[in-house]
């Protein structure tokens, strides 16, 4: 590979594995939604998401020389460069669409910047997918102010999963390795600190017009708002976490260890395991197989 | 398969008449406008193509199937893939359109306003109404959402704008 390549292909990594683990998550509810028109949704939604992967996979190929299943399945855990929220297990239906709304506006701030990318292939592929991705979004943002409008139940879980989701999500802008090349090639046109700024004042607004006030400095976080029997309801998971995200003099800080850091240097967390065992078993398996 | 020594353009668009969606057969390749450009070199046929969902597994059929329908006339096709320009919805010809309605499928209302098309998915393709609604931004195939009529009471899909 030449030197010059290794911003972009670092970039590219980042991303497609994103794509991947997010997607292979999202397909674990092929079956199991709430509701057949979610299970359709979710499967659909996987199904881009892979798409996605395998075309950003495809672009690291030209690069690097590798095919792009061997990128995708060939290799050993550390060495993904997904964000560790990709790879939460799905949890409940909240942290799911917390998750969804969250990483889905990650993506619109990153493919709207990746358009501007001095990689042609690059910026001509964001472009295709930001056109795709709005359905996502539309349906992230449509859940989200279904369950903030509805009744306190689903409120406060929405609440409580869009806290401890966005610990994680931060990780989603955790700069990658070689980042100063890829900006010096102006690959990447911003940095992973911008986009991270943007994102969060982005989701944050969003959040708020929703109607959910989110104290992301705090123990509980979520408000707690009584239920119909004048009950408060009680806190679903403890959500202590010795960090916060705060906004302080006109921008976002974020203080003591999130959660979420740690994916694009290949140090995941235990779900990581489960996940890769399966995702890469039949080519480990049988790597010459085609299906 | 018959032997050719030059193919001339009116031979390939109709041999890509025949090369249907494999998920929607009732549109060409033409109809849908993947076809972005055609070069020919004797019987040598380049077909830039434009993906319509990135990761739609139709592509990958269709790929094939061009190669096959070209072979038959007796050309060599190579079928590439670009996404500049991004293939939209508004490339579907008029044409495209109607056999999609005629199909069952509606077809994609014109221009770039998701938001709008997304509360009004527009005519039943079954019974003309326009007394629809979104069930789902999202249906069975990557391309298609999933409305109901109101006043025919029957489901239907609509290939979504994009």
């Amino acid at each position: 590979m030449p030197s010059d390549a290794k911003g972009l292909s670092s970039l590219l990594l980042a991303v497609a594995d994103d794509e991947l683990i997010i997607g292979h998550r999202h397909s674990e509810w092929t079956g199991w939604a709430p509701h057949i028109e979610e299970d359709i949704a979710f499967s659909s939604i996987a199904q881009d998401e892979i798409g996605h992967a395998n075309l950003f996979y495809k672009l690291l190929s030209e690069v690097d020389g590798r095919t792009p299943d061997e990128i995708a399945l060939g290799r050993q855990r550390g060495e993904y460069r997904h964000a560790i929220v990709c790879e939460r297990p799905n949890g409940d239906w909240a942290y799911t669409l917390a998750r969804h709304f969250l990483y889905d506006s990650a993506e619109q701030v990153r493919l709207e910047a990746f358009a501007e990318s001095s990689h042609s292939p690059l910026s001509d592929v964001s472009e295709k997918l930001l056109r795709e991705e709005r359905y996502h979004r539309f349906h992230a943002e449509a859940w989200l102010e279904r369950l903030a409008n509805g009744p306190v139940e689903g409120r406060h879980q929405i609440s409580a999963a869009l806290i401890s989701a966005m610990r994680d999500a931060v990780g989603l802008f955790e700069p990658i390795e070689d980042e100063e090349v890829a900006l010096a090639d102006k690959v990447m046109p911003n940095t992973s600190e911008e986009l991270l700024q943007k994102w969060l004042t982005e989701v944050t607004k969003r959040i708020e017009s929703a109607g959910i006030v989110l104290d992301l400095a705090s123990k509980d976080g979520a408000e707690l708002l009584p239920t119909s029997s004048g009950e408060l309801p009680q806190p679903l998971e403890d959500t202590t976490q010795p960090a916060s995200i705060s906004y302080r003099d006109g921008r976002w800080v974020l203080d003591g260890t999130l959660s979420g850091f740690g994916g694009r240097r290949g140090a995941h967390s235990e779900d990581f395991t489960a996940l890769w065992d399966d995702l890469t078993r039949t080519y480990r398996e049988a790597p010459a197989a085609t299906w | 398969m018959v032997t050719a020594t030059s193919i001339s353009k009116a031979q390939v668009l109709e041999a890509l008449e025949g090369v249907k969606d494999p998920e929607i057969p009732a549109v060409s390749v033409l109809d849908l406008g993947i076809v972005e450009k055609i070069q020919i070199d004797g019987v040598r046929v380049a077909i830039t193509c434009l993906p319509t969902f990135v990761g739609c597994p139709a592509l990958d059929m269709i790929r094939e199937d061009i190669e096959s329908a070209l072979a038959e006339i007796g050309a060599t096709a190579e079928v590439n893939f670009v996404f500049r320009p991004p293939w939209t919805s508004d490339r579907i010809s008029e044409e495209g359109k109607r056999k999609l309605l005629e199909y069952g499928l509606a077809p994609p209302p014109a221009g770039n306003t998701v938001a709008l098309t997304l509360m009004a998915p527009g005519k039943c393709p079954y019974c003309g109404s326009a007394d629809t609604i979104l069930e789902s931004p999202f249906g069975p195939t990557a391309c298609r959402a999933t409305c109901y009529c109101r006043s025919c009471r029957n489901p239907f899909e609509q290939f979504k704008q994009i």
